[in-house]
């Protein structure tokens, strides 16, 4: 999978190159608006990570050329937190979603997996992570023999850590996808910490190895072993 | 304001002096009038007398001839300005005085019919005269008195000139007056002016003083002293926030910091790299997190919110809130309950609103002591929709009842870090309500705690049926 990242901040574009690497996909860089539609354009991408303020070209004004030469890379768009007006703009100008910075690493990871799976069909119907296996159909879970009571809330969320198993999941992430708020607020954040922790002592009760992990600063990853 | 207080002070003596002069020309005019009107009749009144006395000088002859006698008393014709005029019954003059012969004779046959006054023109002369016939002796006579109205013209000629001369001068002299007033009246506002330029920004907390409280000038200062406390409010609540604002952004810029350079001074373990690297995290959070609220909030104050707002079912909402909330509640052994007998519809945006419900059920579960009770209230009087708040907290002081919405204030300065809010939480109710037109306060509960007061214009049920069309669109857009 090769990934273009049209970012001007050398910092972020070291971060966002890193985190890509890291999940196994091949990137390219382009430091600059004139750079990054040259590139897009030439070569073959499966995904865009376009920033919208660059210097020379905006990431709008690319993303608007390279819808018209027909071109339908799938393109994730970075905005700054004020630019509602770019967001929708973006939208509207055929980008397939939007991260508002400053973003949080997992999260961009999981939109970019998300719409590079777009399409395909999901055809899951149980998810398992070591002992623990999860009955999408019936809305089962059990842990070995024993059958995990759970809320719904707690299988969506328990759902939602599998299908990003072994990869970390930020509060806004659960925030957006899980309990399908707009927005992060201070309560909520407090609501998904308790959720979680009730979860886990559900899931990792017994002396069972623990599965849920919380990462500090970062959110939660649901992985055999260490984080 | 100098340049338009001249002005004032022309136009009130400028219009001072026009009506002025309006009201005493109609004066004078009717004075004038009057007067005239006065001395005619009196001129008259003579001439009547005139004519009584001088019927006693007629009397018959032996050869029955009416003749004037003008033997028995003193002589009518040495006055100038009277005269005298008799004549016979065939037309025969008796007598006709030495004034009174430049005078035209009379037609008999009219001066026959009835004694009238009239006013006679002869040789640049005026004369009143009254004619009417008479009986002496049992014999018709015709006779005519005179007298000169030379003396009374001259008279009204006199006072029509003090009129005509006095009213200009009047009127100057009153315009000047006039003005000098106007001046004394308007100098405190110049005064005030010059005392208000004084009052500065930094200066906000000075005031301005007026000798009389109770007079107009009186009013306009106070007028203007409590917009400078208002804006002397507004300034130290900007500044206050200004302060709250950036200690709360240096205090996890600060940690931050102190753990970097910390962690970088000595080589340590992954592991106490992780957790150094964790705790930044969580400091960047808190930092984002802020930075959020306040750009929000701006956006509030400047009011480019756009909103799409529905007619929802107040309950809902409440019942919506406590679904995501109670889990906080149970955790710390709390009851949350919603007391909603009947339906309360109100236009509103849902996602906005449902912010500042669920930021005030959060306070109240985050303050109301473990085991007690929150209770949500849905209600409407007539025009109004009423979400109430209860919590068995420690309540608010109430002196703290009008800053509690300040953004950073808190009742406890003490717990802002630990309880892990951002301090903007209410601001944010206060912010979402506003928008939505509607008002929240705070007040305290019986026998304890505090009740969070949310009030919304209400609507009519019979909006009810376009909810569903909203949501649905909301739907598809999302």
């Amino acid at each position: 999978m090769r990934v273009l990242v049209v970012e001007d901040e050398p910092k972020i574009a070291a971060v966002l190159a890193g985190a890509l690497t890291g999940d196994h996909y091949e990137v390219a860089i382009a430091g600059n608006g004139e750079d990054g539609f040259f590139r897009a354009s030439a070569e073959v991408f499966d995904l865009v990570v376009l920033d919208i303020m660059l210097p020379g070209r905006s990431g709008l004004d690319i993303l608007q050329a390279l819808r018209q030469q027909r071109i339908h890379t799938p393109v994730l768009i970075l905005t700054a937190r004020d630019g509602v007006d770019d967001r929708v703009c973006g939208l509207d100008l055929g980008a397939d979603d939007y991260l508002v910075k400053p973003f949080a690493v997992p999260e961009l990871l999981a939109r970019i997996r998300a719409l590079l799976r777009r399409g395909r069909p999901s055809d899951v119907l149980r998810l398992k992570a070591a002992d623990l296996e999860l009955d999408l159909v019936a809305r089962r879970a059990t842990r070995g023999e024993r059958s995990l009571d759970l809320t719904v809330r707690e299988f969506d969320l328990l759902e939602y850590l599998l299908r990003h198993h072994g990869r970390l999941v930020s509060r806004e992430m659960l925030a957006h996808d899980v309990w399908r708020e707009p927005r992060r607020a201070t309560p909520l954040d407090n609501v998904i910490d308790v959720q979680m922790a009730r979860l886990r002592k559900k899931v990792d009760a017994h002396g069972t190895p623990r599965l849920i992990h919380t990462v500090r600063g970062v959110g939660f990853v649901l992985r055999e072993g260490e984080p | 304001m100098t340049r338009s207080a001249p002005s004032i002070r022309a136009r009130l003596t400028g219009w001072y002096s026009v009506v002025l002069f309006f009201m005493l020309l109609v004066y004078a005019a009717a004075t004038y009038l009057a007067v005239r009107h006065e001395f005619f009749e009196q001129l008259e009144d003579q001439l009547h007398d005139d004519f009584e006395s001088a019927e006693g000088f007629l009397s018959p002859a032996a050869d029955g001839r009416i003749v004037w006698a003008s033997d028995r008393y003193r002589d009518p014709d040495e006055d100038e300005d009277k005269g005298i005029d008799v004549w016979a019954g065939g037309g025969e003059p008796i007598y006709r005085s030495r004034a009174s012969t430049s005078l035209p004779p009379i037609a008999l046959p009219a001066a026959a019919a009835a004694a009238r006054y009239e006013s006679l023109d002869v040789g640049g002369r005026t004369w009143r005269t009254l004619t009417a016939s008479t009986l002496v002796g049992g014999k018709p006579l015709v006779m005519r008195v005179s007298r000169s109205e030379e003396k009374l013209r001259a008279q009204l000629a006199e006072i029509l000139g003090v009129l005509v001369l006095g009213l200009p001068l009047v009127v100057a002299l009153a315009s000047v007056g006039g003005y000098v007033l106007a001046r004394g009246a308007l100098t405190p506002i110049d005064h005030l002016a010059a005392a208000a330029r004084r009052i500065t920004a930094e200066r906000l907390h000075e005031r301005l003083s007026a000798p009389n409280p109770d007079d107009e000038i009186g009013r306009l200062t106070a007028v203007i002293n409590d917009t400078y406390a208002r804006l002397e409010a507004s300034f130290d609540k900007l500044r206050r926030f200004t302060a709250d604002a950036s200690h709360e952004l240096r205090t996890p810029l600060t940690v931050v910091r102190g753990i970097g350079e910390m962690t970088l001074k000595d080589p340590r373990s992954p592991a106490e790299y992780k957790e150094a690297i964790g705790s930044i995290l969580e400091e960047i959070d808190r930092l984002t997190t802020l930075v959020d609220t306040l750009l929000r909030l701006s956006h509030g104050d400047a009011g480019t919110v756009r909103l799409s707002p529905e007619t929802l079912d107040l309950r809902n909402l409440a019942r919506d809130v406590a679904a995501s909330l109670g889990i906080l509640a149970e955790e710390r052994s709390q009851r949350l309950d919603i007391e909603a007998p009947e339906p309360v519809m109100a236009t509103v945006d849902r996602l906005v609103l449902r912010e500042a419900l669920t930021n005030v059920v959060d306070n109240a579960i985050k303050y109301g002591p473990s085991g007690s009770r929150v209770l949500i209230q849905v209600s409407a009087d007539r025009d109004r929709a009423v979400l109430e708040v209860r919590d068995e907290g420690p309540g608010v002081p109430p002196e703290h009842r009008e800053r509690i919405f300040d953004r950073f204030f808190r009742v406890d300065d003490g717990r802002s870090r630990q309880t892990g809010g951002t301090g903007l939480g209410l601001s944010i109710a206060k912010w979402a309500v506003d928008v939505n037109g509607g008002r929240i306060s705070v007040g305290s509960g019986v026998p304890h705690g505090s009740v969070f007061r949310i009030e919304l214009p209400r609507a009519t049920a019979s909006s009810r049926d376009d909810d569903s069309l909203v949501r649905t669109r909301r739907g598809e857009h999302t």
